[in-house]
């Protein structure tokens, strides 16, 4: 145990305070557990077949979709982040940029882990990229998450290389550095990759014309819904990262950023979020009014069945939607620190919510006289390894927190701070 | 999608997603192939220890950038800009005709005025035949004692200012001592002062980054208040002892103190 205690030490930047070893392992062991859970979970899905979940041949998406879209327009943030640090050169949003770059692959691998486990075969999955579905949108996805997976990988590299003991080897400390000047390409890329699969996979719902009530009309081959996904992916990106540090300056007892971060961050997302919403309710009077009707849909006919009645419409624009964007935008408002993350709940919220009634909902209702409206409640081996994904994002954000530069701190700046 | 998969035309829409995706492919190879070839120069050059040696001087606190000015009381406040390498100091001259102001130095360690010194605690002693002996200071020697094992560089092998000059083991713990000056090694060995180096430096009289006189002074004072207050207890109070010299062995003595800690900050480690 001693040993450990000096190992771990051994690891943590000199002049910056963290917990006692003993305390870290403890605050590990449930998320630990949770993954173990997760991995078993998985282990069934994909030694027994799909057989362990309830989905089936018409209720082909379920939770893992859900939290695959619902984790890439969280994960946005890493490049969004590095889009306005990088080539807006918004330098003051740069002690951000570590966590932004630790949250986006926690959120990218998590969702790539939990396709793999919803696809299943892991071991074909290059299939996807050597024989590719020349007509689905999702190949396009898949080819750019893989892509932005390694980009992610390759921005967390310099952060990796930046611990205590690793840059004690001469060969990682000069390969970081230049490879650290290359990451504004790395960006760039990342807002080129990630502009296009945050569309595609809303441009997934719009094009299915089978289902009036995710269908869509756009521009060219691009449905509404691939640049609505874009823009709230880009707009909740920021507000998750406020999140995320919030909840990291809670439970660590510190302050991690300084409070301006948090302005900017939030108003940002505020604007975008407030261009989202509007784009969304016009889109929906257009999709109400116009494209549902054109194939024999009246509005009400796709709020009869509850839970999903027409409330959860107006949730998501009007105080998951519309509140938030006053809440981060307003001076009076957009000052207050409690105010600034009462916003950034609520948008995160909201796009949580639109991403499952895009998912849920659409694959719900009937479509065909001689359909009926389905019910899906995921098996616990789906909701296992949902919590399996979550468990390892925390364990990995708190690894990267304890042993790696995550905001640029200055030695013994926090030194005379509590513990966490 | 690719021109051997089934399905695939020579038509606009897959000719340009064959090139944005060929694109990325490339852009993401060629970005490691970069870092790669880039930190491979780096090697081959001689820049890599340069370069790491410059990264680390940033990682350190404040309090340890301290310039050497202010160590001999000649300005109030001032941090080095310059990786402690005054060669390179547009301000050095102006600043060196400025009266010093050197305290008494107490705590068991002394210096000699004969030795130049460089911030990673070795010391500098320009011999008759054109040759510089390097060793480890006062502090050091009280600190490590006798080391558990030494790797002194081969003789011909070329040290380079701030690089690694040679490593030691003690109780576990890998401690590299950083070299003062540029030069080639011409001998090496270890007598009752403790291990040394002779040095033929590549530039001869270019010392001017060594610490001297009343410098000297002000640094080991302000590293003997440092290591003060690594060694006091977490939870205690910072303060200062009444009169007490630092002892030899002091890794053998304190063997729980953290040592990680206490030789990065001594050996300029980040």
């Amino acid at each position: 145990m001693a040993d450990l205690v000096v190992l771990d030490r051994r690891f943590i930047a000199r002049g910056v305070e963290r917990s006692s070893a003993l305390r870290f392992m403890f605050w590990l062991v449930p998320w630990v557990i949770l993954v173990g859970l997760g991995i078993y979970a998985a282990a069934l899905c994909l030694f027994y077949g799909l057989n362990q979940t309830n989905m089936d041949n018409r209720f082909a998406f379920g939770m893992w979709i859900y939290l695959d879209l619902g984790m890439i327009a969280l994960g946005a943030g890493a490049f969004f982040t590095g889009f306005l640090v990088y080539i807006l050169k918004q330098e003051d949003l740069k002690p951000i940029l570590n966590s932004a770059v630790v949250v986006g692959l926690i959120c990218y691998s998590g969702a790539v882990a939990v396709l793999m486990v919803d696809v299943g075969q892991p071991l074909r999955a290059w299939f996807t990229f050597w024989h590719p579905n020349t007509h689905s949108m999702l190949t396009e996805v898949t080819f750019c998450i893989t892509c932005y997976l390694f980009v992610l990988i390759l921005e967390y590299l310099p952060v990796l290389l930046r611990n205590r003991q690793l840059r004690k080897v001469p060969s990682f400390l000069v390969f970081e550095h230049q490879l650290h000047k290359l990451v504004p390409v790395l960006a760039g890329l990342g807002a080129f990759l990630s502009f296009f699969h945050q569309g595609s996979l809303g441009g997934l719902y719009g094009v299915l014309r089978g289902r009036p009530f995710a269908f869509r009309q756009g521009f060219a081959i691009w449905p509404s819904t691939f640049f609505l996904f874009i823009i709230s992916a880009m707009a909740v990106g920021p507000s998750f990262l406020i999140l995320v540090t919030a909840t990291a300056e809670a439970v660590t007892g510190r302050k991690l950023v300084q409070s301006t971060v948090f302005r900017k961050l939030g108003r940002i997302s505020g604007i975008l979020l407030g261009v989202y919403v509007a784009l969304k309710a016009i889109d929906t009077l257009v999709w109400l009014n116009v494209t549902s009707r054109a194939v024999g849909f009246a509005p009400w006919d796709f709020y009869a069945y509850k839970p999903f009645g027409s409330a959860l419409l107006f949730i998501e624009i009007l105080p998951l939607g519309l509140l938030p964007v006053f809440l981060l935008t307003l001076p009076m408002t957009s000052k207050r620190r409690g105010w600034v993350l009462c916003g950034a709940a609520l948008a995160c919220s909201g796009i949580l919510l639109n991403r499952f009634v895009l998912t849920v909902q659409t694959l719900a209702l009937p479509t065909l006289p001689f359909d009926e409206y389905l019910q899906y409640i995921p098996s616990w081996q789906e909701v296992a390894t949902f919590l399996g994904v979550i468990a390892y994002g925390v364990i990995l954000y708190s690894l990267s927190y304890r042993y790696l530069p995550m905001f640029g701190q200055s030695k013994g700046v926090d030194k005379n701070v509590p513990v966490g | 999608m690719f021109p051997w998969v089934d399905g695939f035309h020579w038509s606009p829409n897959h000719i340009i997603f064959l090139t944005l995706f060929a694109g990325v492919v490339l852009t993401i190879a060629s970005t490691i192939a970069r870092a790669v070839w880039r930190t491979s120069t780096d090697f081959q050059t001689h820049r890599a220890t340069d370069m790491c040696w410059q990264l680390n001087f940033k990682e350190l606190p404040e309090a340890e950038r301290t310039c050497r000015h202010e160590l001999a009381g000649r300005v109030s406040h001032r941090t080095c800009p310059n990786a402690f390498d005054c060669r390179h100091c547009a301000q050095y001259a102006e600043f060196a005709a400025l009266p010093a102001r050197g305290g008494a130095l107490t705590g068991g360690v002394s210096f000699s005025n004969e030795l130049l010194y460089h911030r990673g605690h070795t010391w500098v002693r320009p011999e008759e035949d054109g040759t510089c002996t390097v060793g480890l200071d006062q502090l050091a020697d009280h600190m490590i004692g006798h080391p558990d094992s030494v790797q002194l560089p081969a003789n011909g092998t070329g040290i380079e200012t701030s690089g690694v000059a040679w490593r030691m083991t003690k109780n576990g713990h890998e401690i590299s001592v950083r070299a003062p000056m540029d030069g080639t090694v011409v001998a090496t060995g270890g007598n009752a002062d403790g291990w040394y180096l002779r040095v033929r430096p590549t530039k001869p009289g270019d010392l001017r980054h060594l610490l001297r006189g009343a410098e000297v002074s002000g640094w080991l004072a302000a590293e003997l208040d440092r290591l003060q207050v690594q060694f006091s207890s977490a939870d205690a109070p910072v303060c200062m002892a009444d009169g007490g010299t630092l002892m030899p062995e002091l890794m053998d003595a304190m063997p729980a103190a953290d040592w990680d800690a206490v030789l990065d900050a001594t050996f300029l480690e980040g």
